[in-house]
């Protein structure tokens, strides 16, 4: 991934570069239909998927616009069991909160399990620049991380990588054997998480939902790493984004199964955990420490917006990506943000700016796959388009843009002079014909990957009257 | 301070209305929808109506327990009394050669290996998480059996802790046919009368045994919790 400063840039090249690799695109589509086909055959074993997917959504509608009572109300009773919550305005504050923790505890090493918002604040980067071993347990978190990369998508975040590019990565970091056995790949990475879930001092996981009515926070995963991380260690910290919350703990029941099947296929993941709390008085083990760290970071700001805070009802299943015909050209790298696909595209300008990330809502190809497959009936393709809109809006386009808009408004009211350019670009285009496809067309960029036909002999206008 | 800053702001952004139309979109559907009890309710019924179906009788929880365990390769065995039950474990120690065995106080855990010639550790009370690990085997109860997932749900309670049924490469359920139920929304149930709103630390529906696919979508078992998931169920 190349991190140059401009966004934009870094975007149009990285797409140029992935779109280019044939090979590369061949096996991550072939990746993605696996997935298809297994989600397709869960999602037909349920009685009524649509309605399902209505009653998930609700649960979510009605966590967002009560997200005032309900934020409140988990945070209460989570301290009622002995957690200490803590407000996070922006990611420095969340770093800084669980810096704070660690230090506290004098601690050496840190085990995480997956986390996407980690990754949002920058965690890792801060805690190994003080000195601290942060490992990722996830094997594909655990991977990217060795790779010292960004997931390529937020729920499978090694999938660009072939088992031979991983047996090459174990054996030069872990000095591991040759194997390119899947099986035992993921047994050397066994074995090594093994020995430092037993040494950690401090767990850090995330939260896939915050149930207000009990104070609980809910991880799904498959690999039992979370278990671990929330089991050994004698500290645990939790950092959600406010938005996780969710009514009622019986909306579990709905949401975890939707979850999965959109997800990954599967009817339900290995592990789902309600965690309320340290260790209790009459428990056996558990952490002696729990905290919670709520992350604002400009979730409100999303919120602010009446059109598209329904995006804050994500429950991140990664779904939009896998049917996203850009994200399976660009890949995930390419975004340069923590969500990448079309979920991201929609939320990121909020959370980090509409000026530097609205090209984002410019790749899509608005063909409404995202907005189908959503499994609680995000809005995702029009939000790209009121992102478009909103940028053009605000005059975001730039001069270059306001200047094209302005002389094609002038042209379109008077039909002579549309007209006139008419003729004008006939005899343009065949005047310009020997440098066409070179770089001194001014066009050249828009024409690298369209091709521009003659233009037609007769007008329409020609054509009309010659009718008559 | 951080608190009342992050609450007013989620007020203030809530004071604007959601655009209804962006709502309609959102709940608009191809079909009519069957009516549903407003609120959490409606989700609860929700959960019954329109996730697979299992049937209503025991024999058809059974059945479909029995149907997504061969797939999610947990192993399911259904025996008739605990004596029965007793010499399942007894035919897997042998099989599996178990030395240690992490167990905790539960009456049907206790009855099922209190002639198994091994080691224990029991996690009811403070143990030592290097000697659990040392374990070949973790043998817990469970709160209930969902037939819609096939899942043993747990607490600390009801399982030893958190760590006896994921630290072991093997982790062995016993339970009884009373305590299967249809939908995971009758499991959260069962808990909350138990432990009447003093709720355990640790939750969890346990589905198959610890898996991943994150090289190349193949499926691997045994990530990093247990290789392998047994289940009996004694029927009563």
């Amino acid at each position: 991934m190349s991190q140059s400063t401009n966004p934009f840039t870094q975007f149009q090249t990285d797409a140029d570069r992935v779109t280019a690799d044939d090979d590369r695109r061949r096996f991550l589509r072939t990746s993605l239909r696996g997935y298809q086909s297994t989600r397709t055959a869960t999602q037909n074993r349920f009685l009524d998927y649509e309605s399902a997917r209505i009653a998930a959504s609700d649960a979510k509608w009605e966590a967002i616009e009560n997200l005032d009572i309900y934020l409140a109300q988990f945070a209460d009773k989570l301290e009622a069991r002995g957690a200490t919550v803590h407000w996070c305005n922006d990611s420095e504050e969340a770093r800084n909160a669980i810096l704070e923790i660690i230090k506290k505890h004098d601690a050496k090493s840190v085990i995480k399990s997956k986390c996407m918002t980690t990754e949002e604040i920058h965690l890792n980067q801060l805690l190994e620049k003080e000195g601290f071993e942060v490992v990722e347990s996830d094997l594909g978190e655990f991977i990217v991380q060795l790779r010292d990369e960004a997931p390529y998508h937020f729920v499978f975040p090694a999938m660009h990588l072939k088992k031979e590019e991983i047996n090459t990565l174990f054996q030069e970091k872990l000095k591991s054997i040759n194997t390119n056995d899947p099986e035992e790949l993921t047994m050397v990475a066994r074995e090594v998480l093994r020995q430092k879930y037993l040494s950690a001092d401090i767990g850090i996981s995330g939260a896939n939902f915050g149930v207000a009515e009990t104070g609980m926070i809910s991880i799904t995963e498959n690999e039992g790493n979370a278990r671990l991380t929330t089991a050994l260690p004698k500290v645990h910290i939790s950092l959600m984004g406010i938005e996780k919350i969710i009514p009622r703990l019986e909306d579990l029941a709905l949401l975890l199964p939707i979850l999965a099947t959109a997800g990954t296929g599967q009817h339900l993941t290995c592990y789902n955990s309600q965690l309320g709390g340290p260790r209790q008085e009459d428990e056996s083990d558990g952490p002696i420490e729990m905290h919670v760290v709520l992350l604002d970071n400009h979730r409100t700001r999303l919120l602010a917006d009446p059109e598209q805070r329904d995006a804050l009802r994500c429950i991140r299943c990664g779904a939009c990506l896998n049917v996203c015909p850009i994200f399976k050209n660009v890949g995930g790298h390419t975004y340069g943000t923590t969500y990448q696909g079309p979920i991201g595209s929609v939320i990121t300008p909020h959370l980090r700016g509409l000026k530097d990330w609205k090209h984002l809502s410019h790749s899509s190809s608005l063909c409404g796959a995202c907005t189908e497959t959503c499994p609680v009936k995000i809005d995702l393709h029009h939000h790209l388009l009121r992102n478009r809109r909103n940028a053009a809006g605000k005059g975001q386009g730039g001069i270059a843009e306001r200047l094209l808009m302005l002389g094609f408004t002038v042209v379109m009211r008077r039909p002579w002079l549309y007209r006139l350019a008419g003729s004008l670009g006939k005899v343009g285009h065949v005047l310009t014909k020997p440098i066409h496809g070179t770089r001194i067309d001014p066009f050249y960029a828009w024409k690298k990957t369209r091709d521009l036909d003659d233009p037609a002999k007769q007008s329409f206008r020609q054509y009309w009257r010659a009718r008559k | 301070m951080s608190r009342d800053a992050i609450l007013g702001r989620v007020r203030e952004a809530l004071s604007v209305k959601t655009d209804p139309h962006v709502r309609e979109v959102a709940e608009k559907s191809s079909h009519s929808l069957p009516v549903l009890a407003n609120g959490p309710d409606g989700r609860t019924q929700a959960v019954k109506e329109f996730l697979p179906f299992v049937g209503d009788s025991l024999e058809d929880h059974i059945a479909a327990f029995k149907i997504l365990s061969d797939k999610l390769q947990t192993e399911f065995i259904v025996v008739p009394t605990i004596e029965a039950a007793r010499q399942a474990i007894e035919q897997m120690r042998e099989q599996h050669q178990w030395e240690r065995i992490g167990i905790h106080d539960h009456e049907l855990v206790q009855s099922c290996v209190d002639h198994l010639k091994v080691e224990f550790t029991n996690t009811s009370s403070n143990y030592s998480t290097s000697e659990l690990e040392k374990c070949d085997v973790g043998i817990s109860g469970c709160d209930a059996l969902i037939a819609q997932t096939a899942s043993a749900l747990v607490t600390n309670h009801s399982a030893g802790g958190r760590a006896l049924s994921v630290l072991p490469p093997h982790h062995v359920v016993v339970a009884e046919s009373s305590q299967m139920v249809t939908t995971m929304a009758d499991g959260f149930a069962i808990i909350r009368e138990k432990h009447n709103e003093k709720w355990p630390s640790f939750i969890s529906f346990i589905t198959g045994p610890s898996r991943t696919a994150d090289i190349e979508r193949i499926l691997v078992l045994g990530a990093h919790g247990p290789k392998k998931l047994t289940i009996i169920m004694i029927s009563a």
